[in-house]
């Protein structure tokens, strides 16, 4: 899956990958599409909890080794 | 939108972490969010103090979470705190007792405090909370 940006929060524990994704799209353009690469196990749940909170969409979550892609579109 | 409201009481790190990292969380998902510090967890609101000790029946773990800090696996709780702050739905209060108690004056407070209240204005506040939690 494409993606306009990546945000390598890989071996932060919770909160770094939520943190470092909010604050990220925050500065993202409605409709871009983030990956957002976590080793935190909990990290899938909790993103898409955030994102089904403020709107965001999680598109896909694929888990390569011990990494979580999490492509998440910033809502418009 | 929910809120939620916690009391901070201890300023150990194990206790900071946990409640910040609520209350950051909580704000980042567009709620909001209170931290009322109060007694011992007021001391890590004054400029100058350094969170660095865990609770004492834990303290064969400090060096693990200190390692965890140093090596970024786990921001600080100051870090944690300041993210919250920037979304404009996570306050900051500081017990006006306890400031008398352990003479703290406000501009003896970091930065991001929005206000000295006694328990009235706290209760006040938390009782519209849909969480509320005391972390001791």
């Amino acid at each position: 899956m494409r993606a306009d940006l990546i945000v390598d929060a890989r071996y932060k524990s919770c909160p770094g990958p939520l943190l470092a994704l909010a604050e990220a799209v925050m500065r993202a353009n409605p409709g871009q599409v983030i990956m957002l690469l976590a080793t935190d196990p909990g990290a899938p749940t909790d993103i898409k909890e955030w994102a089904s909170n403020v709107g965001h969409k999680v598109l896909e979550v694929e888990k390569i080794d011990d990494t979580y892609q999490i492509y998440v579109e910033v809502s418009t | 939108m929910p809120k939620i409201s916690i009391i901070v009481f201890s300023e150990k790190i194990d206790k900071i972490f946990p409640a910040v990292t609520l209350a950051t969380t909580a704000s980042v998902m567009g709620w909001e969010a209170e931290l009322f510090f109060t007694f011992w967890g007021l001391l890590a609101l004054r400029k100058g103090y350094e969170v660095k000790e865990v609770s004492s029946d834990y303290k064969g773990f400090e060096e693990n979470l200190r390692r965890a800090i140093s090596s970024g696996a786990i921001p600080s709780w100051r870090e944690v705190l300041e993210q919250g702050k920037k979304t404009g739905r996570l306050k900051v209060y500081a017990c006006s007792t306890t400031m008398g108690l352990l003479g703290i004056k406000e501009e003896d407070l970091i930065e991001g405090v929005d206000e000295v209240v006694g328990a009235a204005t706290f209760l006040s506040k938390a009782k519209d909370s849909d969480i509320n939690f005391f972390i001791s």
